[in-house]
């Protein structure tokens, strides 16, 4: 990849390694020029702290997601229902 | 703790049937593909046998049955051509940055987010206008987004499961996610928000 050989990471090219160390650990001398990268570089910490924050909000929030007096969508309509419970009666022995 | 096999069919979707459906609906993203995964879920557990007791084990138990149902769904279609191109090809993400790499301060100017997020993370409004910049999201790019971030599976399992290499994996939550964050700088961050900012 072009980035790998470059003496200096763009902010393009943050942007991308940001989301990849999110998913994989990156080899040692990547984090290291990523370190440098962002000491000088303002709105890629901002990406990275915005990156961050929407993990958080959707971690914190799949546990609530499975919380039932949380006011959520809605939920099968009774016609659904009625095909499956439908579906479930006709297929068993 | 009772072995007792579970068989009214009435009860079962009275207890778990809207969760369930939900539960598969936020992953999928389609309320047909959602409704068939509650059925074969329900199919599934009439057929096990279940070994606890307790509403909510029982819960845990139906979970566990349609976390399967959806890794499955997922294998199926990833051998499925998609339809349309992915939109997330289009040039868009080099909007962002100048010709030499840099951040486009036109566009960054848009990007004001707070300085000490950690508030945000209970707002009712910023997850409600994430969940809705994520219905935005390419099918392709939602599905393995939803994958990590929400179930947070490991990056090799989901290149396993939807048959993606390494780089493409990588492309994709890139895209995905600098898509979520130019939306949720709009529709979001856009207009001032109430008690928000001082």
């Amino acid at each position: 990849m072009s980035w790998m050989t470059r003496s200096l990471f763009t902010c393009q090219d943050m942007s991308r390694l940001l989301s990849d160390a999110m998913d994989q650990s990156l080899p040692w001398h990547v984090r290291l020029r990523m370190r440098g990268h962002l000491r000088i570089c303002a709105l890629c910490r901002r990406y990275e702290q915005q990156l961050t924050l929407i993990r958080a909000v959707l971690r914190k929030n799949s546990a609530t997601l499975n919380d039932e007096n949380r006011p959520t969508p809605p939920g099968l309509t009774p016609e659904a229902k009625a095909r499956i419970q439908q579906a479930l009666d006709s297929r068993r022995p | 703790m009772t072995d007792r096999p579970l068989t009214d069919s009435q009860s079962l979707i009275d207890h778990h049937g809207d969760f369930l459906y939900r539960f598969a609906l936020v992953r999928v993203r389609n309320q047909d593909v959602a409704e068939d995964l509650v059925q074969e879920t329900f199919l599934a557990a009439l057929q096990g046998t279940y070994r606890e007791s307790g509403q909510s084990a029982e819960r845990r138990w139906m979970i566990g049955i349609m976390k399967h149902k959806i890794v499955d769904y997922f294998r199926r279609i990833a051998k499925e051509p998609l339809q349309q191109a992915d939109p997330t090809d289009g040039p868009d993400i080099h909007e962002a940055f100048l010709d030499d790499g840099h951040w486009n301060p036109d566009a960054a100017a848009l990007h004001q987010w707070p300085e000490q997020p950690d508030g945000l993370i209970d707002r009712r409004q910023f997850w409600d206008a994430l969940a809705g910049c994520m219905e935005r999201l390419p099918p392709r790019a939602a599905q393995v987004f939803t994958m990590r971030e929400l179930d947070e599976l490991e990056t090799e399992h989901i290149c396993e499961l939807l048959q993606l290499t390494p780089t493409n994996f990588g492309v994709i939550l890139h895209r995905a996610r600098k898509q979520l964050r130019d939306c949720l700088s709009i529709r979001y961050f856009g207009q001032p928000q109430e008690g928000l900012r001082s």
